[in-house]
């Protein structure tokens, strides 16, 4: 499949290169704007990316693949980072995934057959304080996880709806 | 002059220089991997660490502040630094491995690091001989590892291109190849991939490293992750001769080593000359390692009734001089070749004015557009300058097809006319044409007399290049006539040295039946009582350098002690075309 760039993607690829002074520190931000049109830089797109900017194709992947958060093959609608680091392990990272994967009928790392969802194993996501934990397509994180909660979030995301944002407050210190 | 403290001596210096290579340029050693002095410096491999320190100058008066013993006060960086990144000052004072434990114990950790997910494999490992992976894990790394947990396991026996493959698992990311292919051929093929332990080099989807110049990467490479799809597992390192060479498939005269092993030459690799190819040659020059071992003409032969028969070399000599006396020496037409050396050139030459025959003439090899302006040139022939600054009379194409047609008798110097369409194999069949040839070709087939001579693999003999600059080979391999031991030239390996004749891996059967041109031609000259006689392609030079003027000056040893001497221009090339 041929991939292309619209009109506007074009336009911002413009301004994202007129921002830095070599071509190349613009490899990371076009590289997202092909993600955000196509959902994930398969070669194909890689290439797409790289003779936009004139760059050369092996750069553009070698850049693509050292980042996770590029997915590099198709992903679904959703992608579901589920964390699975020492912190989220202890209070049950696992049993979230084996939930996860249950009720998708999925592994990790495979997308369902409507293309709605796939589920990432991940580690650390910097949020130990809210464990356990996933993150919504590079964006969102859904924290304090339990099966209910991951259920609501499956239908909240089913119905086209964002989930909620958590306002977690800091814990108190005590200071002596 | 500015002065730098290397383990306690002092060295002064002029200039610019980074550490490592200064270090290196002092005869010392530092170990390293990524560092290359043709590209740029990465540092990424970490193991050129080395204790630097610069001293203290009181800032009013400008002196050097000193301590109770009348030192100077050294102020050392607060790491560890790498050498070959950091550029020498005035007054530094660097502690590599040879006196510091710190930094001893610093390569030492660093080598542990990078053999963590290095396989074991030397044993049947390409580079094992030659890798700078094993030679300093030898010197500086520690006796065993502390890693108990398996190996990263990546691709293995990845075909990178036609001509490249990829052991991912040896890989050190050093990104010697990247910059190569970034910085130096500039086709941008290669890139690391993936992070962490899990990345190697490797081209972009869908695409192959199919650069010109890709097998250069297999050199540079520290390790055996990149290896030749041709020579792997051909021969050990440690068995072959190594002999300076001088590249002959094009006019650029790259400088390379022929690698040999009982007389064949395995492999091609460049020989460094700042003036000419720096580290590098393409990979087309490496190909030719078959001219010199296949195909090649053993012993003479003559057409007899339409077919050619195997002769002597009494009967090719006799033959060849037999029909030379038939001629008038006007009706004699000497073909030069700039595929041939400046010795043979001068020798055929000598012969022809010795006949009172017309001087040679010669066409040179040229495709248009075949160069690209770094090591890949237009001409496809070694010598096409020497041709011209002995003063051989240079024809088109046509006008040599017209002078062959023309003649009654031909000999041609190792040109293969026919194949290269200069002229059809219909019209050296007319003429009794005489072929020195070094490889069995389309010209050799149809001529009347072939003989054999040695090819650049086989005789020390000089190429002038592109740029008028004269260099010379040096023989590797043996022919029939000669041997290693008497010559003290040529190399000597182990299994040169110590085999003898009844090992089986010594066979007679690499040594060509050929012969240097200008032994072959000191033999008929005897035959025909001209005065002319060479034993060696020295004896023919010294004698080029007092008669020709464009090579005043010109000896084996004068280019042998600057890598190659550049012609001058003289005015009498002019006067001649």
């Amino acid at each position: 499949m041929a991939y292309e760039f619209t009109e506007e993607d074009l336009q911002e690829i413009e301004k994202i290169k007129a921002k830095y002074p070599e071509v190349k520190a613009a490899t990371l931000p076009v590289l997202w704007v092909a993600q955000n049109r196509f959902g994930h830089v398969e070669p194909d797109v890689q290439k797409l990316v790289a003779d936009t900017l004139g760059l050369p194709q092996a750069h553009v992947h070698g850049v693509a693949s050292f980042y996770t958060q590029y997915y590099k093959e198709k992903k679904g609608e959703h992608v579901l980072d589920v964390c699975t680091c020492l912190s989220c392990q202890l209070c049950g990272g696992y049993d979230i995934l084996e939930h996860l994967e249950n009720k998708l009928g999925i592994k990790a790392g495979e997308t369902t057959e409507d293309g709605k969802f796939s589920i990432q194993e991940v580690e650390c996501l910097g949020a130990c304080g809210y464990a356990p934990m996933l993150q919504v397509t590079n964006d969102q994180y859904v924290n304090n996880l339990t099966p209910e909660k991951v259920d609501d979030l499956i239908e909240t995301l089913k119905a086209g709806k964002e989930p909620e944002y958590d306002q977690i407050g800091m814990p108190l210190r005590k200071v002596k | 002059m500015p002065e730098v403290f290397i383990d306690g001596k002092r060295y002064e210096y002029e200039g610019d220089h980074q550490l490592l290579q200064f270090i290196l340029d002092q005869g010392l050693e530092v170990p390293f991997f990524c560092y290359h002095p043709s590209m740029s410096i990465p540092a990424n491999c970490r193991q050129c660490m080395v204790k630097v320190g610069q001293p203290v100058k009181d800032r009013e008066s400008g002196e050097y502040e000193l301590d109770e013993n009348g030192d100077r006060v050294i102020r050392w960086f607060p790491k560890l630094q790498t050498s070959c990144n950091i550029k020498v000052a005035d007054g530094m004072v660097v502690h590599t491995q040879e006196t510091d434990e710190l930094v001893e114990r610093a390569q030492k950790d660093t080598l542990e690091f990078i053999l963590a997910n290095h396989p074991l494999d030397c044993p049947i490992c390409d580079q094992a001989g030659e890798c700078p992976l094993q030679i300093q894990t030898y010197k500086y790394g520690p006796e065993g590892s502390r890693f108990e947990v398996k190996k990263v396991h990546k691709p293995k026996r990845v075909q990178l291109g036609p001509r490249v493959i990829l052991d991912a698992e040896r890989c050190i990311n050093c990104t010697r190849c990247v910059r190569f292919t970034d910085e130096i051929s500039e086709t941008h093929q290669l890139t690391i991939v993936s992070r962490g332990d899990k990345n190697y080099p490797t081209t972009a989807p869908g695409t192959e490293f199919d650069d010109n110049y890709s097998l250069n990467t297999v050199d540079i490479c520290p390790v055996g992750a990149l290896t030749s799809a041709d020579f792997r597992f051909k021969a050990r390192v440690w068995e072959m001769n190594q002999t300076p060479s001088i590249d002959i498939t094009n006019g650029k005269g790259t400088n390379i080593d022929l690698w040999t092993r009982d007389n064949l030459v395995l492999r091609i690799t460049p020989r460094f000359n700042e003036d000419v190819n720096d580290h590098w040659m393409p990979d087309e020059g490496r190909e030719a390692y078959r001219v010199f071992n296949e195909n090649r003409v053993s012993k003479p032969a003559q057409n007899l009734d339409g077919e050619q028969v195997k002769s002597s070399w009494n009967n090719a000599l006799l033959t060849l001089a037999e029909k030379i006396e038939e001629h008038d020496g006007k009706e004699v037409l000497f073909v030069g070749s700039p595929h041939a050396s400046v010795e043979e050139n001068y020798v055929l030459m000598s012969v022809a004015n010795l006949l009172g025959a017309k001087n040679p003439v010669f066409t040179p090899h040229i495709e248009e557009g075949y160069g690209d302006g770094f090591l890949l040139t237009d001409d496809q022939a070694p010598n096409t300058n020497g041709c011209r600054a002995l003063g051989l009379d240079e024809l088109s194409a046509a006008d040599l097809k017209k002078e062959i047609t023309g003649a009654k008798m031909v000999v041609l110097l190792n040109d293969q006319l026919v194949d290269r369409n200069v002229v059809s194999a219909k019209d050296i069949e007319t003429p009794f044409t005489t072929v020195f040839a070094t490889n069995h070709s389309e010209t050799s087939k149809v001529a009347d007399l072939v003989i054999p001579i040695t090819t650049a693999a086989e005789h020390a003999a000089s190429y002038v290049n592109v740029d008028n600059r004269a260099q010379r080979t040096v023989a590797a391999k043996e022919t029939k006539y000669t041997n290693r031991r008497l010559d003290i030239e040529m190399s000597e390996g182990r299994l040169d040295r110590y085999g003898t004749s009844f090992d089986n891996w010594v066979t007679e059967d690499n040594k060509v039946d050929c012969m240097p041109f200008w032994n072959f031609t000191s033999q008929l000259a005897d035959r025909l009582g001209l005065d002319l006689s060479y034993d060696t392609g020295r004896d023919v030079m010294n004698e080029i350098s007092e008669k020709v003027p464009a090579f005043k000056g010109v000896s084996y040893s004068e280019m042998d002690a600057n890598s190659g001497i550049v012609l001058e221009e003289t005015s009498d090339k002019t006067v001649k075309s």
